[in-house]
């Protein structure tokens, strides 16, 4: 798993900072993409090396230690041109995670395989049953290669499965008890280290890559028993057994993966008409990540699938659509990416309605100008409960199940019962935050007090302290609601007190600081910020945020956000922190930006989120600044 | 691993401590027996003690909780009643303030020795550990003390990373010795006698005691006379 990794991460920061696009080849490294994956993030190699190219790359310091790593310690004169890899091809990065097993890995050009090896150097070539694959394994990684792309892929069946598997085989050959004891025999570091399994546990999975006994069972409708119950699994141990167990279903889910892409030659992007899209793209980087099966496939919808399976299906069908999909540019003086959240038709309804909300433009007088970072969040909860009760209700009613139907009989009670107007004009759903920066803080302490004659006692002495300083604040229109609250609070404790204008709560945070509470014009604070609760309850008048931002907040959709990393760096007290670290910021400083995040209206399809970094300093384009960051970083850590 | 999570949380509380203030306070009287008070004020680190406490795990060491520090106390307690020559244990946790006083009476001042020996060797002692449990810190008779510091405790403290240590630098290590007889004279010559010329107190930084132990190191000759 560790060399897994590390060639993801090697290659990962390759193809981040090299980049291509393809031409003149009929299948191309994204056609390999297996449809289990659920996120897929795509490196455009051309479009980035036209920006930066490889013999520029390569002199960069950072690069050095990457091409050492690639090459095993040796350059010999070796760089990362001389790797193997299809610069001209994408780099396609996928995970996915079903209800039997994950898979990851990605999928890439080869344009000299036998110096591909150099990099892939523990990788052994194995028989391969399908025509034109190439087959090549290291531990449980695979590397395949079919014409010019290669796939490096893992494939590992979710824990849950593998241990009912055990346990139903356990429990079948006569044993009582399922052991609870493996973990002191296999401390969880060694069991999870891919070098516990040695040669023996490898061979037997020898046929790995055989797929024609897959290709039979799916000809003959077979394929829902996981294991094959040999004579060898009878003298296991609980642990044998387990590896076993493991390792059976690593290889059929494997083999299930390579038939759909060598022999049926279904891939995600053929499936997948958005991400065909993406993949046409001319952007430096596309992702995509397909929400409805995640969340469909995920562990709390297997619980529906067993116990309530038509509310599954139904459930099944309003994620059905539900899809995050974007593009990433590397422009002259900024880095943009460009996010579509895609919903079906009944989620899309209740998000319409959801961030359908007028801007409380009374939120900007909290926010100071100088204030490193700050969001608002704009939505009207009360339409969306609204919508979201006439979509899910009917769903529910549907249910023939005495448990869901005594569980809607009483959602309608309560929704009958309750005051909506007073829920929602007290907590309306929008609000903001800001990150004022560093301040000091007094903090009480103890001392020891000594007299002449050394004998001692404890005095309460105050000090300052550096603490990160924060505001949240939250929209209403009813300010009478916590008023009622914050009072009872404060017959009940003497720590809560009304000071004038605001509230305080003393020791409220980490036992130790004051929290203050700032309850009038229609907005209920939260904030750590004394000056903010002492001096400016109305508003920080003349030093609030300048109308520029105001007006790009405004125009933004349900959501905003602006960090000026600059600003935020320089907060931090250089003096609390290690050498190195200070050196890190230091570094950052030099070569930071201003980051914002906008969105668009909300439709029934999609909401649009653009996240923009424009940075500081004169570069040619944003690889340059990426790369003169990382290059900083690493000069600064070595 | 309750003792390895409070362990942990100790070397954080070092890690993080802006300030840490130990006074070790000794009584001895002529008959060898006395009291020992032992106190560390970690009020000044309160709240990077209670961000702390807010998370469960830390730079992938898990964080204890208020409950297992209290167990483990609670252990020391128990384990330090137990000793030949331990009398009176009280263990005083103040979590607001993160305030912790440990007293105890003793017969003698070999047993007091032994008996913190052995407490802290069953909880730290371990096949590859250097830490060295025959060396005593207090030698007495009855004209005179020889004390210094436990050669554990420096180790425990040496064995923080460089940059951990760094920050013991704002801490202050209180050493104060008590008799019931005036006090002749002393070897250390940072040592200050209270006025009623029965205790010797001794005050040095933290981060200097763990480089230099010697700096704690004191003999102290005691006058017959009583006052």
């Amino acid at each position: 798993m560790r060399t897994f990794i590390r060639n993801i991460q090697c290659l990962t920061v390759i193809f981040f900072t090299v980049f291509a696009v393809n031409t003149g080849y009929c299948q191309s490294s994204e056609d390999f993409i297996p449809r289990t994956a659920v996120s897929v993030f795509s490196i455009n190699n051309i479009q980035i090396l036209q920006k930066v190219s490889l013999d520029e790359l390569i002199q960069y310091e950072f690069m050095a230690e990457i091409q050492q790593e690639l090459f095993d310690g040796s350059t010999a004169g070796r760089s990362l041109k001389d790797s193997g890899f299809d610069f001209d091809q994408k780099l396609n990065i996928f995970f996915g995670k079903g209800e039997e097993f994950e898979v990851a890995g990605f999928t890439f050009g080869i344009k000299d395989i036998d110096a591909l090896f150099s990099v892939f150097d523990d990788f052994e070539e194995e028989k391969s049953s399908m025509e034109g694959v190439r087959y090549f394994r290291s531990y449980f990684n695979h590397l395949l290669v079919a014409d010019k792309i290669g796939i490096l892929i893992r494939v590992d069946p979710v824990e849950k499965l593998v241990k009912g598997e055990t346990d139903s085989i356990w429990l079948s050959r006569g044993n009582k008890f399922v052991p609870n004891i493996f973990l002191d025999e296999y401390p969880e570091t060694e069991y999870e280290d891919e070098e516990y399994y040695d040669d023996e546990e490898m061979e037997d999975t020898d046929d790995l890559f055989n797929v024609e006994s897959e290709i039979d069972q799916i000809e003959n409708g077979e394929g829902d028993q996981l294991i094959d119950f040999n004579e060898d699994l009878q003298l296991k141990s609980y642990n044998e057994l387990r590896d076993s167990v493991f390792a059976k279903m690593q290889q059929k889910f494997f083999q299930e993966i390579c038939v759909d892409l060598f022999i049926l030659r279904k891939n995600l992007k053929d499936e997948d008409t958005d991400l065909k899209d993406l993949m046409k793209h001319d952007s430096e980087g596309v992702f995509y990540f397909d929400n409805s099966r995640n969340v469909v496939q995920g562990t709390n919808f297997s619980y529906f699938r067993s116990m309530f399976p038509t509310l599954h299906k139904d459930l099944k069908e309003l994620y059905k659509g539900n899809k995050i999909v974007g593009d990433l540019y590397l422009k002259d003086d900024a880095i943009s990416a460009e996010i579509t959240a895609k919903y079906g038709q009944a989620l899309g309804k209740v998000y319409q309605k959801m961030n359908d909300s007028k801007f409380d433009k009374t939120i900007t007088k909290y926010i100071h100008q100088e204030s490193p970072a700050y969001f608002s969040y704009n939505v009207n909860l009360r339409e969306a409960y609204e919508e979201a009760y006439k979509i899910l209700i009917p769903v529910l009613k549907e249910q023939k199940n005495s448990r869901i139907a005594t569980n809607v009989l009483a959602v309608e009670l309560i929704n009958e019962f309750i005051n909506k107007d007073a829920i929602f004009d007290t907590y309306k759903g929008s609000m903001f935050g800001t990150y004022n920066g560093v301040k000091k803080v007094t903090v009480k302490k103890l001392e020891f007090n000594y007299d002449e004659d050394f004998n001692y006692d404890e005095k309460e002495v105050s000090y300052l302290e550096d603490m990160p300083i924060f505001t949240l604040g939250f929209s209403t229109e009813r300010n009478d609601i916590p008023e009622k609250v914050l009072r009872q609070i404060a017959n009940m404790t003497s720590e809560c007190k009304k000071m004038g204008d605001y509230w305080i709560f003393e020791n409220a945070i980490f036992n130790s600081v004051p929290l203050y509470m700032i309850n009038k014009n229609n907005l209920f604070i939260f904030t750590n910020d004394e000056d903010l609760a002492l001096n400016h309850s109305d508003g920080f008048g003349s030093e609030k945020l300048a109308r520029k931002q105001v007006k790009e907040m405004k125009k933004s959709g349900f959501v905003y956000a602006n960090i000026d990393w600059s600003k935020m760096l320089k907060t931090i007290p250089v003096e609390i922190l290690e050498t190195k670290q200070a050196d890190i910021i230091s570094a950052l400083s030099g070569q930071s930006g201003n980051m914002i995040l906008t969105s668009s209206k909300t439709s029934q399809q999609k909401t649009d989120f653009k996240i923009d970094y424009m940075f500081e300093g004169d570069y040619q384009n944003s690889s340059k600044y990426v790369l003169d960051l990382i290059n900083s970083l690493y000069i600064v850590l070595h | 691993m309750k003792q390895k999570s409070v362990i942990v949380l100790i070397a954080l509380v070092f890690c993080f401590s802006s300030c840490i203030e130990v006074l070790d306070d000794i009584q001895i009287n002529t008959d060898g027996t006395g009291t020992l008070k032992y106190n560390v004020n970690l009020s000044a680190s309160k709240v990077k003690i209670n961000s702390i406490l807010a998370l469960d795990s830390l730079e992938g060491k898990k964080v204890p909780s208020l409950e297992e520090i209290k167990a483990q106390i609670e252990k020391f307690k128990t384990a330090l009643s137990q000793q030949d020559g331990i009398e009176g244990v009280e263990i005083e946790a103040d979590f607001e303030n993160y305030l912790f006083k440990l007293k105890c009476d003793f017969t003698s001042v070999d047993l007091l020795q032994k008996a913190v020996k052995t407490v802290v060797e069953k909880e730290y002692r371990t096949e590859n550990s250097n830490l060295n449990f025959d060396l005593n810190w207090l030698t007495w008779n009855a004209e005179k003390l020889e004390r210094s510091i436990p050669d554990f405790q420096i180790k425990k403290a040496q064995e923080l990373k460089p940059e951990e240590i760094e920050l013991l630098k704002s801490g202050s290590y209180i050493s104060i010795t008590r008799f019931d007889r005036n006090i002749k004279n002393y070897s250390n010559a940072k040592a200050m006698l209270s006025k009623n010329k029965m205790a010797v107190m001794l005050r040095e930084n933290a981060y200097a005691v763990t480089q230099n132990p010697k700096l704690l190191e004191n003999t102290i000759y005691l006058s017959p006379e009583k006052p």
